[in-house]
């Protein structure tokens, strides 16, 4: 069945879009498996606008579920306001190739995903027993989706992952190290977990000596997943358009002014080769494109939906995010890349005398995304002294993010993809200056 | 819809077929509304409909699940349950076991006096625009965001072990962010609501009124405020922030699969705390975490995690209740049927003392008063970190300048020994905790004073 065409029979315009998601999980609890999970879902969204008013179903299920959802929108449009801003959904695209993606990623079984954690967690063991793989999991996702419009968008796509991430702690009599965490995900399945194993067990050897951070300002190195962390908080909310038109947002006025360090260049590109989601369109079947954010510190732009874009009279830079949950589009970064720096992270734990390592955060959630203000526990974090790390600690942050990025010492040569928050692909940076209160322990 | 008596004949026949120890079918057919009226207009008007099985199964000492949303795919999931248990159940040299439970036979009505279905879409449209209108009166309110959902639908839950039970699902959540602008700066404050017992009739006390009132102290505290001073000094929490740090930096070490690798795991049973503080996870009234049968059909009991100091017990599923030889208390959780149930809060509170409010600010020369916050989270090693987003200096006893910008952190089990004093109030928030999985939780108790332990953030 038609089903643009069914739609258009109550719709001025509508879109359907169809998600099939199959994913394979393996957990790790307590140095063993803890539950092995396999799931196939359909989802099924159509979005419809009837004399300026939207409605929106979500749906799971078949073609005849869809039908179903196609009359639930129109009468979720029936009740809604007219939105006098609304011009239209998307027109057809040009689209760029699409990347390979590794057929072999649909049907991985959970055999090779449990063999890859016991092999972990045996490793871990053998070189510490103190060491306690607290939490994990292995697996893999398939997506396929479809999105089609009333104007000629109809694009389907397909993509898969895999990843693994172990989360250790170390316990000796009553002490108990913090949790610490690493991760590789990939379009492939050459997992470098034993890459990731080593990490861990480098990290937990130095948690064991707890040392005090000491009141004042320092200068502090973020790991990727740390500055992930606070920039979904803080410099994020404010590269989105939206926040652009309603005047919410730090950048508005700021289009070519060099907000933060020159040696940072900032990207959103989703067909970067670290990039785990090579998509060529998004959500509202867009065209996706590297938009660069900031270049050699100046700011250049924002990213873009169709309905905030229009609103601004520019194009979509193809960052419409659909969310499951609600059906609605949010903008969003598909994969935000912080261009590398030509030192190694070694060398720059070696040069600082007095200083500190951080590896995730605490509170990132709670910064103030109108400002850029944050105030964030690093934990775990560790202590640089002499060039070599000393031991962990605990420690409060506090700044804002744009005088932050000002501060930029040096950025590392090696970078992460972080498939969290933040989601992207991120180098090391050292920052001077830091404010920093110490937690007692 | 299925039929029961359909769901018993598969079980038995995944017993018989494939030898599986405890098999579980989580059944769901939900439907939601949500909307979110953003600056005037809704982004999102939506009506969503999410129906379909999670099958659990424990095969050789492993775990395994699969879902679907076909009913003629039940016998193949159940098969894809066993397979993924197979796949692991080869390396569990300790099997995992579950704790013996009574088989549970029952319906659980709703308490709702209005079930959301029962309100027109025109009524939540009005009520959403009603309260935007009254947000945005104020000249500071430069941005308002709404977000609404309610859900009305049934659950079941179905095991060999010849439980039934059968739920009306109905809840109510709303959540608010302003952002504001003035002279000073700009700021952003959040507000959120929810029930699972009171429908609509929530709103005749949540009213638009109220509601913003709330929202308008939050952002004027945070638009007017100061920079606090970094540091450890005095503070007096509110319900809402001794409710997070409750939730946050206590609660999550006493779920039972987070214990194990917390420091509470060795303090069960010692003094942790002054005599005079409890904290317990418990039904409370109007609690967003309120249940009479967990997702394993264990009945849901209150726990008495600190009892006059004294580190009692731990939150439990029926996995980990065998594990320490205890009884399960109903605790396991699944955000919905494509997840299986894990160990979740529900109403995280510190139970009452003896203090009027206005003492427990005496005698403080120089620390703060906090209010409300934006955000939580905590490390297994106890360290939390809280985000404030209404706070207030005391000077010499007394409430002075708003704060900004700012949150909290300590180390928990430390923080807990220099409760000072605990009053006599009782006020509880509504939320969400995010686990890998979404649940509805609140949090609360009486206002508290930490003489030390609670490290201040700040620019200055």
């Amino acid at each position: 069945m038609n089903l643009i065409a069914l739609g258009e029979k109550y719709f001025d315009e509508v879109e359907i879009s169809k998600y099939r998601r199959r994913e394979v999980d393996i957990s790790v609890e307590l140095n063993r498996i803890s539950m092995a999970s396999s799931s196939e879902r359909s989802i099924t969204v159509v979005r419809g606008i009837k004399d300026k008013r939207m409605g929106i179903c979500v749906v799971e299920g078949d073609d005849h579920a869809i039908e179903d959802a196609i009359l639930r929108a129109y009468k979720m449009a029936r009740v809604n306001d007219r939105d006098e801003r609304w011009e239209s959904l998307p027109t057809k695209q040009r689209y760029r190739e699409a990347t390979k993606v590794d057929e072999s990623l649909k049907e991985i079984g959970s055999d090779f995903f449990v063999n890859l954690l016991l092999r972990a967690i045996e490793n871990i063991r053998r070189e510490d027993e103190n060491a306690v793989v607290a939490g994990g999991s292995s697996g893999s996702m398939w997506i396929e989706s479809n999105v089609e419009n009333s104007h000629g968008v109809d694009i389907s796509q397909r993509y898969g992952a895999t990843y693994f991430y172990l989360y250790l702690i170390g316990r000796k009599g009553e002490q108990v190290t913090p949790g610490i965490f690493d991760i590789d995900a990939r379009r492939d399945t050459n997992l470098q977990w034993e890459f990731v194993v080593d990490r861990l067990l480098r990290k937990l050897e130095k948690a064991y000596n707890v040392v005090k951070a000491e009141k004042g300002e320092s200068r502090v190195i973020f790991e990727p997943f740390a500055l992930g962390e606070l920039l979904e908080f803080t410099l994020i909310p404010s590269i989105k358009g939206e926040r652009k038109v309603k005047g919410t947002s730090y950048l508005q006025d700021k289009l070519n002014d060099r907000v933060v360090s020159e040696k940072l260049t900032i990207e959103d590109d989703p067909l970067h080769p670290m990039s785990i989601v090579n998509i060529i369109a998004d959500d509202e079947g867009v065209a996706t494109q590297k938009s660069t954010i900031f270049e050699n510190g100046v700011f250049k732009g924002f990213l873009w939906d169709n309905y905030w874009g229009k609103i601004e009279g520019i194009d979509s830079t193809g960052n419409g995010y659909r969310s499951f949950k609600t059906g609605g589009i949010e903008i969003a970064p598909h994969n935000l890349v912080i261009k590398e720096g030509n030192i190694p992270v070694e060398d720059m734990i070696g040069d600082i005398e007095d200083g500190y390592l951080v590896s995730l955060l605490q509170g990132a959630h709670s910064s103030n995304p109108a400002t850029g203000d944050f105030n964030v526990v690093a934990n775990p974090a560790f202590r640089i002294q002499d060039g070599e790390i000393s031991g962990s600690t605990v420690f409060m942050m506090s700044g804002n993010v744009y005088d932050l990025l000002g501060r930029v010492e040096r950025i590392s040569k090696e970078q992460r993809m972080i498939y969290a928050m933040g989601k992207g692909v991120y180098p090391h940076i050292e920052f001077t200056d830091v404010k920093i209160a110490p937690v007692n322990r | 819809m299925i039929i029961v008596a359909e769901l018993d004949s598969l079980i038995s026949w995944a017993e018989k077929n494939l030898g599986v120890e405890y098999i579980e079918i989580r059944y769901e057919d939900i439907f939601k509304h949500h909307m979110a009226l953003k600056d005037g207009v809704f982004s999102t008007f939506t009506s969503l409909h999410l129906s379909g099985y999670g099958i659990r199964v424990l095969v050789d000492g492993a775990w395994g699940f699969s879902i679907t949303n076909k009913e003629e795919r039940l016998k193949d999931s159940i098969i894809d349950a066993y397979k993924m248990a197979k796949a692991s159940s080869f390396s569990m040299k300790e099997k995992i076991e579950l704790a013996e439970i009574e088989s549970v036979d029952d319906h659980v009505p709703s308490k709702m006096r209005i079930k959301p279905h029962e309100v027109d879409m025109e009524e939540k449209v009005k009520r959403m625009r009603g309260l935007e209108k009254i947000l945005k009166e104020d000249k500071d309110v430069s941005s308002s965001e709404i977000r609404y959902e309610d859900a009305t639908g049934e659950k079941l839950l179905v095991t060999n072990e010849g439980t039934h039970i059968g739920w009306d699902v109905n809840y109510i959540w709303q959540y608010i962010s302003l952002v504001g602008k003035n002279e000073k700066g700009m700021a952003s404050v959040r507000d959120e609501i929810g029930s699972v017992d009171e429908g609509w009739e929530i709103f005749e006390k949540e009213n638009e009124e109220e509601i913003a009132k709330r929202m308008m102290r939050k952002l004027k505290s945070q638009l007017n405020g100061i920079q606090a001073k970094r540091g450890e000094y005095p503070v007096v929490a509110s319900p809402i922030i001794v409710g997070i740090i409750a939730h946050e930096a206590l609660g999550h070490l006493a779920e039972a699969d987070l214990t194990i690798n917390s420091p509470f795991h060795t303090l069960i049973g010692k003094k942790i705390a002054p005599e005079y503080v409890s904290m317990s996870d418990r039904i409370v009234e109007g609690g967003f975490g309120n249940d009479s049968y967990d997702d394993e059909g264990v009945a849901v009991r209150d726990v008495h995690i600190i009892e006059k100091g004294i580190l009692k017990e731990i939150m439990l599923n029926r996995e980990y209740a065998a594990r320490y030889g205890m009884k399960p208390n109903g605790h396991a959780r699944a955000e919905n049927y494509g997840v299986s149930p894990i160990i979740r809060m529900r109403n995280t509170v510190f139970e009452r003392g003896d203090y009027d409010v206005e003492e427990l600010f005496e005698g403080i020369k120089f620390g703060y008063y906090l209010v409300d916050f934006r955000g939580g989270q905590a490390e297994l090693n106890s360290s939390f970190q809280v985000g404030i987003q209404e706070g207030y200096i005391i000077r010499n006893g007394e409430i002075a300048e708003s704060i900004k910008d700012t949150s909290i952190s300590g180390i928990a089990i430390e923080a807990l020994k220099h409760i000072s004093a605990v009053g006599k109030d009782f006020g509880i928030e509504m939320g969400r905790c995010g686990k890998g999985q979404m649940a509805y939780v609140s949090s609360g108790g009486p206002h508290m004073k930490f003489e030390k332990g609670i490290i201040v953030g700040g620019q200055r």
